[in-house]
């Protein structure tokens, strides 16, 4: 297959984009996204807002978002700004972050659950069906813009990459992968989020980039956008005169970004309006946090304004009798924003935990601690401690390096929204370099603060078309471990320990696959089995067959396995069939699980599923 | 439909103008001030709003569809008889709602002290600057100094130029620029779609909260 374009697609949490490269060509295009920004009215905005919104049958006439094109699955519900917009108003029928509900261990991503916590009557969403809706709005949207510029294509000429953030496993990548296919697009090929955004660095810096790093360098990609915080650590060596680059860390899922801060700045203004006896109602606290982003962007932007002003309108007609006025001084900016979320903890100071109240609520796992800070320290420990745990990565990480409690940083590439500031660059940095005794660490120039990861995405798929440029090694970002029960005798009040048996090791490369030889697990026929599945971001070391004693207290458990074995002619019923564990990262970089039947080549795919407690 | 956008385009720049300039008068702490600023804002809401009238009593009576490529892949067929009031109104419904400008207009401003206009302003500048920006490149007609000498080129595009005082002779002509004047280097505004037909959309729908 020749594949002519290549398209990177960021999905973001709360924006998605897309880029387009000619395979023949240099040069890298955003496409603008078509969407309705208001009863009636459509048009093109660089980025299309992840949000859903499912409007009651009376609320418009009909035909009142027409589309130049026919909304296939997505009913009446209607997808970008003017979905944002408006659903902020009316929040019980709007659906945002489905991306971070894909990855919640403890929500089906196929059920029905979205607008969370909604009463609504028609038909809710799941968060499959909404990263399935946007795909296929931006894919839509793609082929009338190729349409309107009269370019000859047809989706087979395009390879798609398609970006996941670091932090996903293998289970919300698969749904990602699953939801693209499901909207037409056909395998996409899916890529880390700040892989994506190294690229696009690379792309733009052009032969420059080599000239910013050098062997011993430990490049960490700090990506905080709207909703949430990604880290990925990236290794340079040298290979005979080569710069090798490698994937040697990522970050857990965190929930936290530029939004919080708008928010926390809202909360702070508005205990100054309080004070001054002014008050403002629920709907104008939302123009409230949006007035306290903008005036962040501006006075980040220009370090000489000393205060910025603030107006809320009157949600009535009376704009002038209505507003209500106050300022953002630059004390509070810095309190807030600087030394709210990204104080001067030491590196040894983590993330609070959650509190266990009683009873739990699930919705999101937002952070329960605010502080950026404490959430890149646990990282940095953490990334050290999955160095340590195997010896092809210790080799690439200097004795020096790892005789710290965490792994430090040499330079930063900064990504995402929230780094437009100048100033919260500095302080992340001169946090880097107070942890690390004082040594300085690097900013890497050509920081773009938009739509960056959709541009990388397409850079280097054109890069992996043409098998022209550099190549970060990544491959699988954690070890995966399936749990064995051990046969016991019951002992009241003992709960034997789960042993979990590691089926795909971290760092396993696309394109290849392993079989777990000498375990063989008996499957019975006819019926269904499930096992529990674990994960670990930090057993660098583990290799597959190996058996971790307390599958409970070292591995984080994120699935259900189910294989169900048709009976088969030649087994009779009920009797248990040997089987080994086959697991198969594919070309595209997803995940499959095989149950392979020692003494043929038959072989079971394993589902799946998510633990529901 | 140019020559209408071109005319939304100087109203906008206009009023947009304006409201900058009515923000302006707090800063100058004269005795006069208040009543400058009253008499100010007066002028402004009626130039605004003649000037409104008179581009709905200009528009183009018949107006061609859009671009027929993009007619022919919108899913609803696009009703042209009212298009142009449609297009009009749809536009004065995003900067009202965006920037609150109708609002700002229909209020009777004089029962309001300068701080509480100075406050609507800003509400109102915030949001019509960011409905300008997004939809029209604009740009000084000149990108000299106000104040300066400046020449007019022979063949020079008399529509872009507004010449006072004693015209005489042949181009070029030299003087000295008072306003530089605003040009649209392009328009990008969003297409309104199956609209009902004979009745303009809302400017702004009544608000009701249920619950």
């Amino acid at each position: 297959m020749d594949h002519r374009f290549s398209l990177g697609i960021d999905l973001g949490t709360s924006n998605s984009a897309i880029a387009l490269s000619e395979v023949d060509g240099e040069q890298t295009d955003i496409i603008e996204l078509t969407q309705v920004l208001g009863p009636n009215r459509i048009g093109e905005k660089p980025t299309l807002p992840s949000a859903v919104y499912i409007p009651h049958p009376d609320e418009f006439p009909e035909g009142t978002f027409p589309l130049p094109w026919r909304t296939a699955g997505s009913g009446g519900a209607i997808i970008g700004h003017f979905a944002r917009d408006h659903g902020a108003l009316v929040p019980d029928r709007l659906v945002t972050s489905a991306k971070s509900w894909l990855s919640n261990p403890h929500i089906d991503p196929r059920q029905r659950i979205l607008p969370w916590n909604s009463e609504i009557k028609e038909q809710k969403l799941s968060a499959f069906d909404c990263s399935r809706f946007y795909l296929e709005h931006i894919r839509e949207s793609f082929c009338y813009a190729m349409r309107r510029r009269g370019t000859d294509m047809a989706l087979p000429d395009l390879q798609v990459m398609l970006t996941v953030p670091a932090s996903f496993d293998d289970i919300a990548r698969n749904l990602t992968a699953e939801a693209a296919e499901a909207a037409g697009f056909g395998k996409v090929i899916l890529l880390e989020e700040p892989l994506a955004a190294f690229y696009a660095w690379t792309a733009q810096a052009g032969k420059e980039w080599r000239a910013q790093i050098r062997p011993g360098d430990i490049v960490l990609v700090c990506d905080v956008g709207g909703g949430t915080a990604d880290f990925s650590l990236i290794a340079i060596s040298e290979n005979e005169g080569v710069l090798d680059l490698k994937r040697i860390s990522v970050g857990e899922h965190i929930l936290l970004g530029g939004d919080n801060m708008d928010l926390a700045l809202a909360y702070a203004l508005r205990a100054r309006l309080e004070a001054d006896g002014k008050s403002i109602g629920e709907m104008q606290f939302l123009a409230l946090t949006h007035a306290a982003g903008k005036a962040k962007v501006a006075m980040f932007e220009e370090e000489a304004l000393a205060e910025f002003p603030i107006a809320v309108p009157s949600r009535g007609a009376s704009l002038l009798g209505g507003t209500v006025s106050t300022q953002l001084d630059r004390q509070t900016l810095e309190q807030v924003i600087l030394e709210g979320f990204f104080a001067r903890t030491g590196i040894a100071d983590l993330p609070q935990k959650a509190r266990r109240a009683g009873l739990q609520e699930f919705g999101l796992p937002y952070a329960p601690d605010p502080v950026i800070s404490k959430h890149l320290a646990r990282f940095l420990t953490r990334s050290l401690e999955n160095v340590q745990a195997s010896e092809t990565l210790r080799s690439l990480i200097s004795a020096e390096a790892r005789s710290k409690p965490f792994l430090a940083p040499t330079a930063v590439l900064f990504n995402g929204g929230v780094f437009k500031a100048a100033p919260i660059r500095r302080r992340l940095l001169d946090l880097l370099a107070a942890w690390n005794e004082g040594h300085a660490v690097r900013e890497l120039a050509g920081y773009q603060p938009d739509l960056a990861v959709a541009k990388g995405a397409s850079f280097f798929g054109r890069n992996r078309i043409t098998g022209k440029g550099i190549r970060i090694k990544a491959g699988a970002s954690r070890s995966y471990y399936i749990g064995l029960e051990t046969s016991m005798p019951a002992v009241p009040g003992f709960n034997p320990p789960l042993k979990a048996l590691c089926v795909v090791p971290q760092g396993m490369e696309e394109g290849s696959e392993v079989r777990i030889e000498g375990r063989d697990l008996g499957l019975v026929t006819g019926q269904s089995a499930e096992f529990r599945f674990f994960s670990s971001e930090v057993r660098s070391g583990d290799a597959p067959g190996q058996i971790i004693p307390d599958a409970e207290r070292d591995l984080l458990e994120i699935s259900l396995l189910e294989v169900d074995l048709a009976a088969v002619e030649d087994i009779p019923a009920g009797q248990p069939v040997p089987v080994q564990i086959n697991a198969v990262v594919t070309e595209l970089g997803n995940l499959e699980l095989w149950m392979k039947h020692t003494k043929s080549d038959r072989r079971w795919k394993v589902e799946f599923q998510v633990r529901t407690e | 439909m140019k020559a209408m956008r071109k005319l939304t385009v100087t109203l906008a720049s206009i009023l947009v103008a304006l409201a900058g300039l009515a923000l302006a008068p707090e800063a100058a702490l004269t005795p006069y001030a208040d009543v400058a600023h009253a008499v100010l804002l007066k002028a402004i809401a009626a130039a605004a709003f003649l000037l409104l009238l008179a581009i709905i009593a200009d528009r183009p009576k018949a107006e061609p569809a859009r671009t027929a490529a993009e007619a022919v892949n919108l899913a609803a067929p696009v009703p042209t008889g009212n298009q142009a009031d449609a297009e009009v109104v749809n536009f004065l419904a995003i900067l009202q709602e965006k920037g609150r400008l109708v609002d700002f207009l229909m209020d009777d401003i004089t029962a309001y002290s300068d701080a509480q206009v100075g406050a609507a302003g800003r509400v109102l500048h915030e949001g019509c600057k960011a409905v300008l920006l997004e939809h029209f490149g604009i740009r000084p007609m000149r990108e000299e100094g106000e104040g300066s000498k400046v020449t007019i080129p022979p063949g020079y595009a008399p529509d872009d130029y507004r010449l006072v005082g004693k015209i005489s002779g042949e181009p070029p002509f030299t003087g000295t620029l008072v306003h530089h004047g605003w040009r649209a280097e392009w328009v990008k505004l969003p297409r309104l779609i199956g609209i009902s037909a004979g009745r303009p959309p809302a400017i702004a729908p009544a608000e009701v909260e249920l619950g």
